[in-house]
């Protein structure tokens, strides 16, 4: 695609919004743990990953605020909860440890495969960018990975919580993958490499050998797929006034 | 962050295993070609962690290109003052040979010699 060709900025716009809401949810999530995580090494790694995910999210924001020429921060706190785009993965309360721990390892998982659909896209702003986030998510994955496979070797509680919370989490996982509005025009356009419903066959390709090898069960298929990044609920609902408190404290300051 | 031992959970009763941490020092090098200086230390139950832990303590902020991190039990400890700080004058092992200015005084003091002034051109 030339810069002259007609950029197809609904669709664009909309695979924007869904990633960028994906990562400031997951960052705020995170920022929960900031200090009560288990201990002050892993207090410190938890806040500084979710200050990533809102640094990937402040990037993505920023690159749509261009795209539809609107303040980040407005599209990032000014909408109404139902108005958000992030995937129902993200929409669980952050739970204990090991909730948080699923969380991370199924959506890591699948946003590498994401970024990794998007990283040679003929959107050369999408694709530079990109270029950055897979860099920073593969310390992501390395974190989770490595608390996944010690909650999953940690017969008793660890295992039986993971568990519980990959039980919890995994009927939604797959909403990562949830097929987009205009995904054709973004396929035609060449700014994803494949459909949504290929993404994550390899997504599940990718996760199944890590699995298999922690005798831990594959998610099953998203329970209902087409509303993947709607009906937020009521733990979102919180995490929502809490993450907008300030901003709504009073409207139009300058921070 | 360098506390000794291995800290237990709040309220952990006997029967339950001591969570397994130890400490880790971490070296950094700033830039290429400079030498591996001790950073600090971090608490973790294993090289891997203990790694993780390094890179968000002393790497996050890309103040550092390289981390070595060491588990503290295999830093062999030598801080013997008899070895290292032996109390008889050792500067005649010091590249420069005895320090002469203190003997070279009294030897002056003695024989009522000047110090020789600076030779001029």
């Amino acid at each position: 695609m030339t810069a002259t060709a007609a950029l197809p900025a609904t669709a664009l716009a909309g695979l924007l919004l869904s990633m960028a809401d994906d990562e400031f949810v997951i960052g705020f999530s995170d920022s929960e743990w900031t200090g009560i995580a288990p201990l002050l090494e892993e207090d410190v790694a938890m806040s500084s990953l979710a200050q990533d995910e809102l640094g990937h999210a402040a990037a993505l924001y920023g690159l749509l605020g261009e795209l539809i020429d609107t303040d980040p921060d407005a599209i990032a706190y000014d909408r109404e909860p139902a108005e958000y785009r992030h995937c129902r993965l993200l929409d669980h309360g952050r739970g204990d440890w090991a909730m948080t721990i699923a969380r991370r390892f199924l959506y890591d998982s699948a946003d590498v495969i994401r970024l990794e659909a998007l990283a040679s896209g003929s959107w050369t702003p999408l694709a530079e960018l990109v270029g950055k986030l897979v860099r920073e998510e593969r310390y992501h994955r390395m974190h989770a990975g490595a608390w996944l496979d010690r909650l999953a070797r940690g017969d008793g509680e660890p295992r039986d919580r993971l568990l519980a919370a990959l039980a919890e989490l995994g009927p939604d996982a797959a909403t990562v993958f949830t097929p987009l509005e205009d995904e054709a025009v973004l396929l035609e356009a060449g700014i994803i490499d494949a459909p949504m419903a290929e993404l994550e066959d390899r997504w599940r390709a990718s996760i199944a050998p890590v699995l298999a090898d922690l005798d831990l069960p594959m998610p099953p298929p998203a329970r209902d797929p087409e509303r993947g990044r709607l009906d937020h609920g009521a733990d979102f609902a919180w995490l929502w006034g809490e993450f907008t408190s300030v901003r709504r404290a009073d409207p139009g300051a300058t921070w | 962050m360098s506390a000794k031992g291995t800290p237990t959970a709040a309220g952990a009763t006997p029967a339950e295993p001591a969570p397994v941490l130890e400490a880790w020092e971490v070296f950094r090098q700033e830039k290429d070609g400079d030498p591996m200086r001790h950073g600090g230390s971090v608490m973790a139950p294993d090289a891997e962690l203990a790694t993780h832990y390094a890179r968000e303590m002393y790497g996050r902020r890309q103040e550092s290109v390289r981390l070595w991190v060491v588990r503290r039990s295999d830093v062999h400890d030598l801080d013997d003052a008899d070895l290292l700080q032996p109390p008889l004058d050792r500067s005649f092992k010091k590249p420069g040979g005895y320090v002469m200015r203190d003997k070279l005084a009294a030897a002056r003091a003695q024989s009522g010699q000047a110090k020789p002034k600076a030779r001029s051109k």
